[in-house]
Parts: structure tokens; sequence; C-alpha cells
């Protein structure tokens, strides 16, 4: 009886995860010469339905700590937060401002001169960032200049080494903090 | 006050050049569905251009009109979604929240307007043409409802900057990509609450007239009626 109703529940959690990434009809599926919002798998469905993300692995484990303790300020490398929508990901011409002078025996320096000599961008992985479902479309500057730190949403990172996800960036989160702060809370401020 | 945004588009002035629809494509990532979904009345166009013929051969005219999401102020299509994705918000725009919608369709059976439409597969755009996806509006998946938002991005974006240079939004300052895109200027978008604005001087014009007014669903959108006889 048990095995039964486990049997059932196993078939029909398989009719939603293929439902969840339209593998149900063969003519629509997606190469990976073709751009979709549509899942790769019913894997990758499952794991954004129950938002479960995997740790992003930096290429070289980028000490914030370090950099706030120096005096370094969030916009002196994340330039654009101030201006737009995107904080930014610094680039390795960024980081020689100050390396190509200090430091520069330390192997992680090393590392970061291998790339700039090399004239590539170091390969950062995103922390943050909403997932396609969402349909989040959020900009940093207007927070900023309503004088939100940067550790509420992210966490304080001076007490961080390589940058983690400590802040869950759910709708509550979000819709509370427009609340307390009388922002606008319509759906259309962010979802469009 | 709050603003209410608006438009009138001028019957006498267009062309039927097909810009807005090619504009509004380009802007709001739609999706193009191809010639099978489309001969099932699938197409996706927030804005179209109708074409009618008037008169016999060889005395025959052609007209023209623009038809978009007429951001009705009692819009058919609100009451009935139940999950609340269509709603009215305070600048007056019908919005769409995608997260929300489930796919019923109501909306798009009880909009008169037919502006309504819904994603029956999930889009494609060969690579790398995905770059020009326009990062500032969602791409929407298979089983939502979408429609025209009156370019609400760059509504958003024109009130940020406003805001930032503490000043109020100038008339004509927000355009909308089919308004931007019209050479023969028949589009024109504005805050129907400013009087002096320009949408608010054409809609009060005697040319003026709505859409299906007589269904009561109080379009935000004047059609300005043809004068010239060419």
């Amino acid at each position: 009886m048990i095995r039964a109703v486990r049997r059932a529940s196993a078939v029909v959690v398989c009719a939603l995860l293929a439902g969840a990434c339209s593998i149900t009809d063969p003519t629509q599926q997606v190469s990976p010469a073709v751009y979709s919002p549509a899942h790769r798998t019913a894997a990758d469905a499952a794991r954004e339905f129950f938002t479960i993300r995997s740790k992003p692995e930096q290429p070289i484990p980028f000490p914030h700590k370090t950099h706030i303790a120096k005096k370094a300020l969030c916009t002196d490398c994340h330039e654009s937060v101030e201006k737009g929508p995107i904080a930014g990901i610094p680039s390795v011409k960024t980081c020689m401002i100050c390396h190509s002078q200090i430091a520069t025996d330390k192997p992680l320096i090393k590392q970061v001169t291998a790339y700039a000599d090399k004239g590539i961008e170091i390969p950062w992985q995103r922390v943050y960032g909403f997932t396609h479902e969402s349909h989040v479309r959020f900009n940093h500057a207007p927070h900023i200049r309503a004088s939100v730190d940067c550790a509420t949403c992210h966490g304080d990172l001076a007490q961080q080494t390589v940058a983690e996800r400590s802040v869950n960036h759910t709708m509550g989160f979000c819709v509370n903090c427009h609340a307390a702060k009388k922002a606008p809370n319509d759906c259309l401020t962010c979802h469009y | 006050m709050p603003h209410r945004w608006g438009m009138t588009v001028d019957l006498d002035r267009c062309t039927g050049c097909g810009a807005c629809v090619t504009a509004c494509h380009a802007e709001n990532n739609i999706a193009v569905v191809g010639d099978v979904q489309a001969a099932k009345s699938r197409a996706m166009h927030w804005i179209r251009v109708e074409r009618y013929w008037e008169g016999d051969f060889p005395d025959v005219r052609l007209k023209f009109r623009p038809v978009m999401c007429q951001q009705c102020d009692a819009a058919p299509c609100e009451p009935v979604c139940p999950t609340y994705a269509s709603h009215h918000t305070d600048e007056g725009l019908n919005a769409q929240v995608y997260n929300r919608c489930i796919g019923t369709r109501y909306c798009a059976n009880a909009c008169p307007y037919n502006v309504r439409f819904f994603d029956f597969y999930n889009p494609k755009w060969p690579r790398p043409l995905h770059l020009q996806l326009n990062p500032d509006v969602s791409v929407r998946e298979v089983g939502v409802m979408e429609k025209c938002t009156f370019c609400v991005q760059r509504i958003s974006a024109a009130e940020i900057d406003a805001k930032a240079e503490k000043r109020e939004l100038k008339d004509g300052e927000i355009e909308p990509a089919c308004v931007q895109s019209c050479s023969a200027k028949a589009l024109v978008f504005g805050d129907l609450n400013d009087p002096e604005s320009e949408v608010s001087r054409l809609s009060r014009s005697t040319r003026g007239a709505k859409l299906l007014e007589e269904l009561g669903t109080l379009p935000k959108v004047t059609y300005l009626a043809r004068q010239t006889q060419v």
C-alpha cells in the first residue's frame, strides 16, 4: 500500500517536473545554439523552484575583509553602483591601479598580474542576482540615493573574505523594507 | 498628484509604415512565433497596424489604425483575473505581472481590443541573436499572458532620473518605443493629469474618439479622426 502511494507520488512529481521544463513537446526542445528561457533539464527546473543554488567558485579567493580594513570603499571597485542598475564587477585594470605597486610579491596578486599581462579579465562568478523566472528588474542607484547601506542586502563584507550569499533576497525581504521606508510597493515597481 | 499616462493616435498622420510594430518587438523582447503558430492566431504584436479598405475599385482608399493596449480605466481584463496578475496601478496603467500569471487566458477573452497575447511556447532566439534582447524587460516564458505596458521600463527609468535630479518630469520626456520610432509623429504619449501636456491638448480635440467607447471601458488612448481626403 505504502509502496503504491510512493510510486504514485513519484509519477506526479515527474509529471510536474516535465511540465516545468516543458519537455512534453519534443518539437519544442532547445538546442545549445538557441537561447530560450526554458529550463535545460528537469533538475534545473526543480533547483530553481526550490531556490537551490550552487555556491559560486571564484577563480581567485578575493578577500573583501582585507580591502575594507585598508579603508577601501565599496564604490572604489563597484563603480557604477551610484549611477545605474548594475553595481559592476571590476575589471582587472581596476585591480592593477593599486596592485601594480602594492603587494606585488604576494602569490594571489601574482595571479592577478598574470591575468592583466595576458590582457584577459578574471572570470569572477556572480554571487547574487535574481533568477530568470523571478522577472525582477533591480536598479542599484535609487537604493544608494535612498541611503540604503550595502550591508543591508549584501551582509557585512568586512567580516567576509570571498563574498557569500549571506542575505536571502526573497520578495518578503524587499517588500518589508519598501513598506518601512514608504517606497513604492506596487508590483510594477520591480516586476516588468 | 500621480501621473495618468495616456496616448493619442493621429490617424491623419499615420502612414501605416509599421515602424512602431518593429520598435515594439525590439524594445519589449517580443517573440516571433513563426508561420505555423501565426496561422493559429498566436502571433504576438503588442501594437499592430490595422488596414481598412474603403470604396470600390478604382475609387479605393486605404486607412490605417495602429492598435495597442488601450490601458482602460475600467478594464474588462482586470476583474476576471483570478490571481490579480492583471491589475491597475496608481498611475493608471494596466499592469501584467508575469510572476502571478497562471495562464487562464480569461483576460484575453475579456479584452474587446484583442491586444493580449499568450505565450503558447517558450520563445527562442538563435544565438547570438539573444544578445539583442533588452535587459530592462523580462523575457516571458511559456504559459503567461503579455501585453503592451506603455514601455513601463522607460517610464520607471525616467522617474528615477527625475527624482535623482530633484525635478518634475517634463512633458515629452518619456517616449515609448512606438512613439519614439513614429516618423510621422502620429503617436503622442504623456501625462493626462497635466492639462498643459501635448497629449492632454490633443485628447481634448473635437476630432478625438475612443475605440469601442460604447462598451464603457474608458480607454486612455484617443484616436484623432482623419480629415484629409487623399
